[in-house]
């Protein structure tokens, strides 16, 4: 059967959005139409969103342009072997009281099969790019604006087509730079330089 | 007249003092930098820089930003002449003729007349905005919740109307932004709504994370994906002044450009890009020169340029007096107001003149400063283009994380953004296009406010939104341009005008 692949998915994801609000704000006051409570308005635009989606989900399949239903890159070796490595540390959750040796290694067996199930989907790049900018957001503190940056001027280059070292490494250090010349002593944000160990 | 003078007055009062001459010149240059390059646009820009606007005055903030926005036209056309790429969406139709004439070695006056096609159109434009905002904002004064409510409406309609790609999507991603709008407590009854138990998302989710997440990751992500290569025409520019023939041959497509810029820039979901298709369109049909279209038609080059320029400054219009968007750079520019505790609408005219009127004249002499700028320094722009893209997204991509951390020091809005980044790519390649849910996510929290004021009003009675005539009216209007878009004539005209993006 063919299908208008990317009308298909963006019908079920609408529909899931539009029930999935709906069925939250059944947690909240409805109120009446003079007085509207806090799930009023979500229910209605939820409602609407839903039936949306399905006729988008509808349109799909007797669209007279057709385009493959695999809309993004998947792996299906690795989401098999994440899945094994999340259903391995749920049932590992015993080391978490078996001292923090134990502890670290449930964390990276959840983690890692958590980071597997995701990154069997879409293209490497797009974990990479993600993944720098969040490295960076969680050790800016801890590490400073300097190391931070180098670590995402790094990670993001081995994003792209081409990774030259030389290059990098002089962008990454103008960038930590730049960095702290502008935002911390030019902007004045309240940032760490250095690693918070070295006093900051 | 007098009172219009006294205002343009106050205006070039506000905008000519030093600090704001010099954050104006801050936003043109900045906005022809992200117009030069591709791959970041003015979203993403304004998304960037709008932390950075806490410290500022909010007259400073919003010159600062506004500047940006028709920056980026100018910039955007300087690459589209000389590399045959839009560096700014609204450019795509200059690279038809633009190109082709820098192929024949004619970029120099290619360059030239979309520099002065924009400053004629951005002259005007000013006008414009100075003569219609007043009548607007007093009519919207007048204003009641049943009629803000339906304005919604129909803003959101014409929007999603004049938007690209398949329309129920696009409504679909409207009530998917509306949703996501209500997200935290809502103020009636402090109700901490779909929040999941995470106390950073009482608040709601960040606008800034919003757009920078679904402009800027998914546009970086998308980039890198796609791959991008250059061929910049460096060595053939000179000479940028056009010969007087090339100028008479521009003057009517500029004034044509320029007029129908400026009604498109003022409809709901108008602005740039529409303007420049729409002119190009014309101008295709009523020139004497038209089989030279496509070929390096000097015409080609002047009448969307001015287009896009006009309708980039028409669409303030919208937001001035009646504090609503009408595409995603107005959608920040209202994000950018309310961070500085100012709620946009029609009193901001009479409670904040200086405020209004300073940022109209400062439309103008950022306009100056461009054309001023961007002929003598067309040289440092065409060496920035040389600059590989595998240089510039990391620099991007750390401006972005220094921007959303700052804004309440914390990790969290950099996760937030990057979630949200997953969700913008996501959306690329479901072909839903993200503009439309930013503005569902600003107009959300309104629409429900004003719905249920009206409703409290007019005691559970729905039919009040058809029983006062202004509402009646905008509902008809909406319903109709739902209609005249479905009809099939009008899809297959709608089609084909986007073709080319």
């Amino acid at each position: 059967m063919k299908v208008e692949g990317r009308d298909f998915w963006a019908g079920l994801m609408f529909v899931a959005f539009g029930v999935g609000f709906m069925i939250v704000s059944g947690n909240y006051p409805m109120g009446t139409s003079v007085r509207m409570g806090p799930a009023y308005f979500p229910t209605m635009l939820g409602a609407i969103l839903a039936i949306l989606g399905a006729i988008i989900l509808f349109r799909s399949f007797i669209s007279r342009e057709k385009s493959p239903l695999k809309v993004i890159e998947f792996r299906p070796l690795v989401l098999i072997a994440g899945i094994v490595v999340a259903v391995v540390s749920y049932f590992a959750i015993g080391l978490r009281s078996a001292g923090a040796l134990g502890e670290a290694a449930y964390m990276v067996l959840a983690g890692g099969g958590l980071m597997l199930i995701f990154g069997a989907f879409g293209p490497r790049l797009l974990w990479m790019i993600l993944g720098a900018s969040l490295a960076f957001g969680y050790l800016l503190k801890p590490l400073g604006m300097v190391l931070a940056a180098i670590i995402l001027v790094f990670f993001s280059a081995f994003a792209g087509h081409e990774f030259r070292l030389k290059e990098v490494l002089f962008l990454s250090v103008g960038l930590a730079a730049f960095g702290v010349g502008v935002f911390i002593y030019g902007l004045g944000l309240p940032l760490n330089v250095w690693p918070a160990v070295f006093g900051g | 007249m007098d009172a219009l003078f006294t205002n343009l007055g106050i205006g070039f009062g506000v905008a000519l003092t030093i600090q704001n001459l010099l954050y104006c010149l801050l936003g043109v240059t900045l906005g022809t930098l992200v117009g030069v390059l591709p791959g970041i646009g003015p979203v993403a820009t304004i998304a960037m820089l709008l932390p950075v606007t806490f410290t500022l005055s909010p007259i400073s903030a919003l010159i600062m930003l506004a500047g940006i926005y028709y920056g980026a036209q100018y910039g955007g056309s300087t690459t589209a002449i000389l590399v045959n790429l839009p560096g700014e969406t609204s450019s795509v139709v200059t690279c038809i003729d633009g190109y082709q004439m820098a192929r024949q070695g004619r970029a120099g006056p290619a360059l030239g007349i979309a520099a002065i096609g924009s400053f004629f159109a951005g002259t005007v434009a000013t006008v414009i905005v100075a003569l219609f905002a007043p009548p607007l904002a007093e009519v919207a004064l007048k204003f009641g919740p049943a009629e803000y409510f339906s304005l919604m409406v129909l803003g959101l309609i014409a929007a999603v109307v004049l938007a690209h790609g398949s329309l129920m999507k696009a409504i679909a991603m409207v009530l998917l932004g509306l949703l996501v709008g209500l997200v935290g407590t809502d103020v009636n009854s402090g109700v901490a709504r779909f929040n999941f138990a995470i106390s950073e998302l009482s608040d709601g989710v960040g606008f800034i994370s919003i757009a920078m997440g679904l402009f800027g990751f998914a546009e970086i992500i998308t980039n890198l994906e796609l791959g991008t290569k250059r061929e910049v025409f460096t060595s053939r520019v000179s000479g940028l002044l056009p010969s007087l023939k090339d100028i008479r041959d521009c003057i009517m497509p500029i004034l044509r450009g320029t007029a129908l810029g400026s009604f498109l820039g003022i409809l709901p979901g108008g602005g740039a890009l529409l303007a420049a298709f729409a002119a190009y369109t014309l101008e295709k049909k009523v020139s004497k020169n038209s089989a030279q279209f496509g070929k390096g038609a000097i015409q080609g080059v002047a009448a969307p340029e001015a287009a896009n320029n006009a309708g980039a400054q028409t669409s303030f219009i919208p937001l001035l007096t009646l504090g609503i968007p009408s595409n995603p750079v107005m959608a920040l520019m209202i994000g950018a107001m309310m961070i500085q505790g100012i709620a946009p609408g029609p009193q901001v005219m009479t409670e904040r003149p200086q405020l209004f009127w300073g940022m109209i004249a400062s439309m103008w002499v950022g306009n100056l400063m461009l054309v001023i700028l961007n002929l003598p320094m067309i040289g440092m722009w065409i060496k920035l283009l040389t600059i590989p893209y595998r240089l510039l997204y990391p620099a991007i991509l750390m401006f972005m994380a220094v921007g959303v951390y700052s804004l309440q020091n914390s990790p969290f809005d950099v996760l937030q953004t990057a979630v949200l980044g997953l969700f913008g790519y996501i959306f690329v390649k479901l072909a839903c296009e993200p503009a439309p849910l930013i503005l569902g996510f600003i107009l959300g929290p309104l629409m429900e406010e004003n719905l249920r004021r009206a409703m409290l009003l007019s005691r559970g009675d729905w039919s009040v939104f058809f029983q006062r005539p202004i509402s009646a009216t905008m509902l008809v209007m909406s319903i109709l341009l739902l209609i005249v878009v479905v009809l099939p004539a009008v899809r297959v005209k709608r089609e084909e005008a986007f073709v080319a993006d």
